[in-house]
């Protein structure tokens, strides 16, 4: 290959990415700026996108949580308060063995879903920093400042007794009545 | 040398784009304008309504986006099946009732009475029988 000839490919190699690059900007920007893109929360996700969305999600939970240290969750009226909290400002959403959520919390996308899994899915610290700081973008608020510190771990000793619960067991625990909607 | 620094090849992209707009547009459409009452169960409106009263959040359902969760069992064949959560013979009545009124017919199991109306229910059970 001569050196012009090696000019020209490298040329030719610069403009066409470059064209590409442009291409799908001025494309990108197309798309957005037509509203092309549904943004209902009845529209569901494609399932690779989901997929990425969730697994971004974990990880980035796992690595802003991965400092905190738990204090001990066992006590019974740790637990207890904990409960009275779930049912005051999670089940509205996440609904609880038995109990649904309130209809704000099922018409979510995406969905808040339920927290009987919870203590599977995550570490006591990572679902404390999930109910401290929320999840973007996601309709999960941070309770920060609407709990203390206290209340923040008092949810998270009750959550790892949710899998255990039948529905009797929640009612009778916080007292929710479970009623018929 | 006067060669077009841009052969026709590189105006393909373009084309390209096109297409992937038309497909991201078909993923994208809505299918909840139409809310009838006492309609035959619908297929399409079943799907719509499960992802609305969130069964979706505690099941698998084959053909809607969801995680990998079993808090529920996955509903994956559930038309095929002869038992409804191993306690009504699988009919499309006893899955109206099961659906509508969990906790009456199982007090003990997780699953909520969601509030689910008739013609949802009816819609739903047609795409759950569809799961074959």
């Amino acid at each position: 290959m001569s050196p012009s000839e090696r000019t020209l490919v490298i040329k030719t190699v610069a403009i066409t990415l470059l064209v590409l690059a442009l291409g799908g900007v001025a494309g990108g920007i197309a798309f957005l700026m037509g509203g092309y893109y549904n943004i209902s929360a009845t529209s569901q996700h494609i399932p690779v996108v989901y997929q990425v969305l969730t697994k971004g999600l974990e990880q980035s939970v796992r690595f802003h949580a991965r400092d905190i240290k738990a204090p001990p969750l066992k006590d019974k009226g740790m637990v207890q308060r904990g409960a009275q909290i779930y049912q005051t400002s999670c089940v509205q959403c996440h609904g609880a063995p038995g109990i649904a959520p309130q209809g704000i919390g099922m018409g979510m996308q995406p969905v808040p879903g339920p927290l009987v899994d919870a203590n599977r899915k995550w570490e006591a610290q990572e679902l404390y920093w999930i109910v401290r700081h929320g999840i973007k973008m996601t309709g999960m608020p941070a309770w920060e400042y609407r709990m203390s510190e206290e209340q923040l771990w008092e949810t998270v000793a009750f959550m790892q007794h949710l899998p255990d619960m039948k529905p009797a067991d929640y009612r009778a625990m916080t007292g929710a009545t479970g009623a018929k909607r | 040398m006067n060669r077009p620094l841009c052969p026709s090849w590189l105006r393909r992209p373009d084309r390209l784009l096109a297409i992937g707009g038309i497909f991201l547009l078909a993923a994208c459409s809505n299918d909840s304008a139409v809310k009838p009452v006492n309609a035959p169960g619908d297929l399409d409106r079943g799907r719509m309504a499960l992802t609305q009263y969130a069964c979706h959040s505690c099941h698998v359902i084959p053909g809607i986006t969801g995680s990998q969760i079993f808090v529920g069992p996955s509903l994956e064949g559930m038309g095929s099946r002869p038992m409804i959560a191993g306690k009504l013979i699988n009919s499309p009545e006893n899955m109206m009732r099961w659906i509508r009124y969990t906790q009456e017919v199982d007090p003990d199991n997780l699953m909520p009475d969601m509030g689910v109306s008739e013609q949802h229910a009816r819609d739903m059970v047609a795409y759950l029988e569809s799961l074959k």
